[in-house]
């Protein structure tokens, strides 16, 4: 396995947010941690990419990882788009990926991955120069991704990217996290959106209350009665197409 | 008042903002980063100037005693940070600030048993040496220290602005979280913050005392504090106004001894960053009220 993570416990002060979780993600998987507002999916990513101190265990491809180390993380190949997705705002959209390639040492390689970047999204080409802030929530979030990607991660933790996005924009996110397969990407995606999600996943995660509850092929969830009442409005995935992967 | 005398006041108060400047950008440095005002930097500023004079005194090149005195203050800005702030990172905003008072006034404690508590002059010789620009003259000492500064904070705006380090610096100051998400060592910056601020505090002690002739161990509370309210009238961590903003004040300061009489010089000075607070608390040119980005 790439990412495994045993017994993760994680407390805000005296308030315990995750209380033992174990996750497993293989090279080139797209894992989904699903739940409620308050189920602990964004203090585990945020334990897992080094910002947040915890007990328990997590190791990337067997070397286990140091807790609160996001600096060293992220040169071990693990990259977070943050909710909300951590724009900086006062510097401008190529300051912004110019940052995703700063423990980039190969400088040649870092500039043609960034022309290949605003390829990719050429909105981002087109307001290069302007400030970062004053991009739409859905540019913002593919500048956010844009920058992860060019950190050259092997796993990209997205927390809740599709949130406060207009339904088409999420689903242009939703298509382009499938995507991220193609490019030998694993990654571990947070979402509230179930349904999107488990489409796109090969496996998820279920939290309640920082447990996991349930786990499995992300298929198998979506027809798990009780998860298609709480999470899919009673509409199983089986009657609609995969959109991607 | 002559039109001459005026233009001589001009470039005095210019000279004098100039080096306000300078230390306006040094608070400025570490408020952007750790929303936190190193009250020591004043004092900084005094020992790089204590340094660089005694240097001067003995005969040393100009080039070495300012160098020395920018390296002096930087030294002491890293013990600070290590001593005075970083046990306390973790604490109310409140309390490394009131840590850097306490250096700040053991620093002042220092200088006065070291150099006493009277004036170091500099030479008479050594300022004689003015240069006519039609009816006025600027002095050649004058012209080093605005030619100095001007030179030192286009390198800190460059360095800013077009590098590496600049883009983590300013990356840090917004979001420390997404900062070190991006993978820069957000302790390491704050050192180099704190290095780069003791420079150019340092460099401006060297500065003023060449431009008043003479140091005492006051020179700090009596000058580096008035560059807070420079960094307050321009916008608390803006490069630019910093730059607008310290000949501003420099050219009142100087209009108003013309004018008004040393006494009031200030009650105006002070009084303009007041009323900045209540008018325009972002400063100048600063853009949104909030000087922190939001944690992740």
């Amino acid at each position: 396995m790439m990412l495994s993570v045993r017994g993760l416990t994680v407390s805000y002060g005296p308030i315990g947010a995750v209380h033992g979780i174990d996750l497993e993600i293989g090279a080139g998987e797209i894992v989904a941690l699903i739940g409620a507002n308050g189920a602990g999916k964004t203090t585990t990513v945020k334990a897992i990419a080094g910002l947040l101190p915890f007990g328990g265990s997590v190791t990337l491809d067997g070397t286990p990882l140091r807790p609160g180390a996001a600096e060293r993380n992220l040169r071990a190949g693990i990259a977070l788009v943050p909710e909300g997705r951590g724009i900086l705002g006062r510097m401008t959209v190529e300051e912004n990926l110019l940052m995703g390639t700063y423990c980039r040492t190969d400088r040649r390689a870092a500039a043609a991955d960034l022309a290949g970047m605003y390829d990719r999204f050429p909105i981002l080409a087109d307001r290069r120069a302007g400030l970062a802030s004053l991009l739409s929530g859905g540019e913002q979030q593919m500048l956010a991704i844009a920058r992860a990607l060019l950190s050259r991660p092997r796993l990209l933790l997205l927390d809740e990217p599709s949130l406060g996005l207009a339904p088409k924009m999420a689903s242009f996110v939703f298509e382009l996290v499938a995507s991220l397969r193609a490019d030998g990407l694993t990654v571990l995606l947070v979402e509230q959106k179930a349904r999107h999600t488990l489409k796109i996943a090969d496996r998820a995660y279920l939290l309640e209350l920082g447990r996991v509850v349930t786990s499995g092929p992300a298929r198998a969830l979506a027809d798990d009665p009780v998860i298609s009442q709480t999470f899919l409005g009673g509409r199983p995935l089986a009657a609609e197409a995969p959109s991607g992967g | 008042m002559s039109g001459t005398l005026l233009l001589q006041q001009a470039i005095n108060g210019l000279t004098l903002g100039a080096v306000y400047t300078l230390i306006a950008l040094s608070f400025s440095l570490v408020m952007g980063i750790l929303g936190i005002l190193n009250l020591a930097i004043a004092e900084l500023f005094m020992i790089g100037g204590y340094v660089g004079f005694t240097l001067i005194i003995a005969g040393a090149p100009l080039p070495v005693a300012l160098l020395a005195g920018m390296l002096a203050a930087a030294a002491l800005s890293l013990v600070i940070e290590k001593i005075g702030y970083e046990p306390l990172r973790n604490a109310p905003l409140i309390t490394p600030m009131l840590s850097t008072l306490g250096f700040s006034i053991i620093l002042q404690n220092l200088a006065t048993n070291l150099w006493g508590s009277d004036p170091l002059q500099l030479p008479g010789d050594m300022l004689a040496t003015r240069i006519a620009l039609g009816e006025v003259s600027i002095g050649a000492m004058q012209l080093l220290v605005i030619g100095a500064a001007i030179v030192m904070v286009a390198a800190l705006a460059f360095v800013i602005r077009y590098t590496t380090l600049g883009r983590a610096l300013r990356a840090v100051a917004e979001n420390r979280d997404v900062a070190r998400l991006l993978g820069v060592r957000a302790d390491r910056i704050l050192l180099i913050a704190f290095l780069l601020s003791g420079l150019l505090a340092g460099a401006a002690g060297v500065l003023i005392s060449l431009h008043y002739a003479a140091i005492t161990p006051y020179i700090g509370v009596e000058t580096g504090l008035k560059a807070i309210a420079v960094m307050v009238v321009g916008g608390v961590t803006r490069t630019w106004g910093a730059l607008l903003a310290g000949p501003l004040i420099g050219l009142a300061e100087v209009a108003t001894v013309a004018y008004g009489g040393s006494q009031i010089r200030d009650f105006v000075v002070y009084g303009l960053m007041i009323l900045i607070l209540l008018v325009r608390p972002q400063g100048l040119l600063g853009g949104a009220r909030s000087d922190q980005g939001p944690r992740v």
